[in-house]
C-alpha cells in the first residue's frame, strides 16, 4: 500500500500555497490606504489553509487509486488531444466537419466501429446544427460549407 | 394565509404555456439524463446551464426549466437502478436493493410503475414541507448579519462532505481551491488585480460555468474512456404490468414515511438525498422487520428509498433558496445559474424576486404530476433510450457541452479553459478530493470575502466578531462538529450502508 499520489498532491498543493499567499503580499497598498481587510486578507488566509491541508496530506495519505498504465493512458491521451483539436477546429472548419471528426474519433476509440462511430457524428451534427441554427436562431460557425 | 397567495401566484407563473412548455421540456431531459449511467443529475444541470443561457431565457423560465431537470433527474435515476442494478446516480444505489431483484422475478414493469409513484408521492411531501418551510426559514435568516453569514458559509463547506464522507480534510482543500480560484480577477472593493498576471480572459474572473462543465462533464468523459465501459451493460426485460391497487395502498405508509425522513434529511446540511433513500430503506426494513422480505425483490424496498431520494431533493432546495447556501452537488449547480441571472441568493430573494421563488416552487409541484404522468406511459422510451450505449451517448454529451459553453462567448478561448478544468478535475477525483466543494467555493467565494469584509468594518477591525454571537458560535460549532464526526461515526455508518449493498456494484 503506497501513498505517493497524495504526498505529491500533498507538497503540489504546498507550494501552490505558498506562491498564491507570496503573490498576494506583492500587492500595492489600495487607494485611499490600508484597510483591516484589503485585497490580501482573504487570499492569505486561504493560503495557510491549503498549506495545512498540503501538510496534512503529506503526513496523513489515503492510500493510492488505480492509475491508468499504458494502453489506457493513451487512450487519455488520445481523447484529450480530440478535445483540443476540436476547439482549434471549430471556427475554421466549421461546425459541422469539426463535430463529425470530434464525436466520431471520441465514439470510435470509446469502442465503437469506425463507420457507426463517424456516422453517428455527421447525425449529431447535423441534428445540433439545425437545431441551434434554426430552431433556436444561435449561431454555430459555418465554417468551409458557409453559403453566401 | 400569505404563502398560500404568493403559491397561487407562483402557479400562476409556471402555468403560462411558455413555462409549461419548458418545465415539460425540463422533465423529459432530466429523467433521460437521470437514467443515464454515468450522467448524474449535478452534470445533467450543469450542461444545460449554459444553453439556457444562450437561448435568452426570462429567469423564471430558466429556473423552471433547471428544476424540473433536477427533479426529472432524481425520477430517472431508479430506471437503470431497477433494469442495469447500476444506479444512475448516487441516490438510487438503495433503489438497486429491491428493485433489481423485482426486475429478475419478471416484475420490472411493478418495479418501475411503483417507484415512480413513490417519487411523486415523495417529492409531493418534500415540496409541501419546502413551501412551509422556506418562508419560515427565510424570515430568520434576515436577521443575519455579515458575521452570521461567514459562519455559515463556513458551515455549508464543512458539512459538504457529509456525515458519511470520507477525508474532511479532502474536502476542506477542495473548498479552499475552489475559493482561490474565485478570487481571480479585479476585486470589486479595491480595484486591485488579483492573480490576472496581465491576461485580459481573466480580468472578469474565471467563468465558474466553465469551471463547472469542465470538472463535472468533461472528468466524466475522461473516467469512461479510461474504464471502457463504452459497450453498455446488459438489461432485464420490461414485461408487463401486474401492479395491484391493493399492493399499491399497501404501499402508502411506506411512502409517507420515506417522504418525510428524506425532506428532513434534505434539509439538513451535508446529509442529502443519499443519505435519505438509506435511511428511508433502513428504517423501512425495521418497522416492518421480518413481515418484509427486504433484499429479495420486496415492493416496499422500493418505495422507501424513492420516497426518500425525491423527498430529499425538494428538501434540499430549502436551504439554497433561503440562505443561499446549497447542500449537495446539483443545488449547487442551481446556486450558479442564480447567481448568472443576476439574482442575489438569500432570504432577500422571497420579497424581491418573489415571483422567481414562488415559480419555482410552483414548478415543481406541477413538475411531479408532469413527471408521473411523463413516467407510467412512457418508461419504454426511457428504457429503449437506456440501451444506447455510452460510446456513443458520451461523446455527444461532450459536444452538447461543448456547443453550449462556446455559444455563451463565441469564444474558442473559453473552450480550452473549460478542457483544462476537466483535465484538473479528473486527477483530483482519481486523489479523491471531491470536485462539489470546489463548485461551491467557487460560488461562494466571493460573498464571502464580501461578508468578512463588511463584519471587520462593522466591529472596526476586531476579528473577535466572527464568532462573537450566540448564533455564529453555533454555526462554527456545527461546522467544527461535522469536520469531526466523519472520524468517528463515517466508518461505522459506511460500514452499514456496504453491509446493506452486499455485493452490489456502486457506481461512482
Amino acid at each position: 500500500m503506497t501513498a505517493l499520489g497524495d504526498r505529491i498532491l500533498g507538497l503540489g498543493l504546498m507550494v501552490l500555497a505558498v506562491a498564491y499567499g507570496w503573490v498576494a503580499q506583492q500587492w500595492p497598498e489600495p487607494f485611499g490606504g490600508a484597510e483591516t481587510v484589503g485585497p490580501e486578507t482573504f487570499p492569505t488566509i486561504l493560503a495557510v489553509v491549503l498549506v495545512a491541508g498540503g501538510i496534512y496530506l503529506m503526513i496523513k495519505p489515503d492510500p493510492d487509486a488505480q492509475w491508468p498504465l499504458g494502453k489506457s493512458t493513451l487512450e487519455l491521451v488520445v481523447s484529450l488531444l480530440v478535445l483540443v483539436v476540436y476547439a482549434m477546429l471549430l471556427e475554421p472548419l466549421g461546425f459541422i466537419i469539426s463535430t463529425t471528426l470530434a464525436v466520431g474519433t471520441l465514439s470510435w476509440r470509446m469502442g465503437a466501429n469506425p463507420r457507426s462511430a463517424f456516422v453517428t457524428g455527421l447525425i449529431s451534427a447535423l441534428v445540433v446544427f439545425v437545431l441551434f441554427n434554426y430552431g433556436l436562431s444561435l449561431n454555430l460557425p459555418a465554417g468551409l460549407l458557409e453559403v453566401n | 394565509m400569505e404563502t398560500l397567495g404568493f403559491l397561487m401566484e407562483g402557479f400562476a407563473v409556471a402555468l403560462t404555456p411558455y413555462n409549461l412548455m419548458f418545465a415539460l421540456l425540463g422533465a423529459f431531459a432530466g429523467t433521460l439524463i437521470g437514467c443515464m449511467p454515468g450522467l448524474g443529475p449535478a452534470n445533467g444541470v450543469a450542461i444545460l446551464i449554459p444553453l439556457a443561457f444562450t437561448l435568452g431565457l426570462p429567469p423564471e423560465t430558466a429556473m423552471i426549466l433547471l428544476t424540473s431537470v433536477y427533479a426529472g433527474a432524481m425520477y430517472g435515476g431508479r430506471i437503470s437502478s431497477i433494469l442495469l442494478n447500476i444506479p444512475g446516480d448516487e441516490p438510487a444505489m438503495m433503489t438497486c436493493l429491491d428493485g433489481y431483484p423485482m426486475a429478475r422475478k419478471g416484475r420490472a414493469a411493478d418495479a418501475l410503475a411503483i417507484s415512480a409513484i413513490a417519487s411523486f408521492s415523495g417529492g409531493l411531501i418534500g415540496t409541501v414541507g419546502l413551501i412551509m418551510l422556506a418562508p419560515v426559514l427565510a424570515k430568520f435568516a434576515l436577521s443575519f448579519g455579515p458575521a452570521e453569514y461567514f459562519a455559515l458559509f463556513l458551515l455549508a463547506f464543512a458539512t459538504l462532505g457529509g456525515i458519511t464522507g470520507k477525508n474532511p480534510m479532502k474536502t476542506v482543500i477542495a473548498a479552499t481551491l475552489g475559493i482561490m480560484i474565485s478570487t481571480v480577477g479585479i476585486d470589486i472593493s479595491t480595484g486591485t488585480q488579483r492573480y490576472t498576471f496581465g491576461v485580459l480572459e481573466l480580468y472578469e474572473g474565471i467563468d465558474f460555468i466553465l469551471a463547472i462543465v469542465g470538472l463535472f462533464a468533461i472528468s466524466e468523459l475522461l473516467f469512461f474512456v479510461e474504464s471502457r465501459m463504452g459497450r453498455g451493460r446488459e438489461k432485464v426485460s420490461v414485461g408487463k404490468l401486474t401492479l395491484s391497487f391493493r399492493e399499491l395502498v399497501s404501499t402508502i405508509p411506506t411512502q409517507l414515511r420515506g417522504g418525510v425522513l428524506g425532506f428532513i434529511s434534505g434539509v439538513l446540511p451535508g446529509a442529502g438525498a443519499s443519505l435519505g433513500s438509506f435511511i428511508s430503506y433502513t428504517l423501512e426494513k425495521q418497522v416492518l422487520g421480518k413481515k418484509g422480505k427486504f433484499g429479495e425483490g420486496d415492493i416496499r424496498g422500493v418505495v422507501a428509498p424513492e420516497a426518500g431520494n425525491n423527498g430529499a431533493s425538494s428538501g434540499a432546495l430549502v436551504p439554497m433558496l433561503t440562505l443561499g447556501v446549497p447542500g449537495s452537488g446539483t443545488t449547487a449547480v442551481l446556486l450558479a445559474m442564480l447567481i448568472s441571472l443576476n439574482i442575489t441568493p438569500g432570504p432577500l430573494m422571497f420579497t424581491q424576486n418573489a415571483d422567481i421563488v414562488w415559480g419555482v416552487i410552483a414548478a415543481l409541484l406541477i413538475g411531479n404530476v408532469l413527471l408521473l404522468l411523463l413516467n407510467i406511459p412512457l418508461v419504454g422510451v426511457f428504457v429503449r433510450l437506456l440501451s444506447v450505449p455510452p460510446m456513443y451517448l458520451l461523446p455527444i454529451v461532450t459536444m452538447v457541452a461543448f456547443v453550449g459553453i462556446y455559444s455563451i462567448s463565441n469564444s474558442t478561448f473559453d473552450l480550452y479553459f473549460m478542457v483544462a478544468f476537466g483535465v484538473v478535475g479528473y486527477f483530483l477525483r482519481k486523489l479523491e478530493i471531491p470536485v462539489v466543494p470546489i463548485i461551491l467555493g467557487l460560488l461562494l467565494g466571493p460573498e464571502m470575502e464580501k461578508n468578512l469584509g463588511h463584519a471587520l468594518v462593522l466591529s472596526d477591525g476586531d476579528w473577535g466578531i466572527l464568532w462573537a454571537s450566540t448564533l455564529a458560535k453555533s454555526f462554527w460549532l456545527v461546522a467544527g462538529l461535522s469536520l469531526l464526526l466523519p472520524y468517528l461515526v463515517g466508518p461505522l455508518l459506511r460500514r452499514r450502508m456496504n453491509a446493506a449493498m452486499q455485493e452490489n456494484p456502486v457506481s461512482d
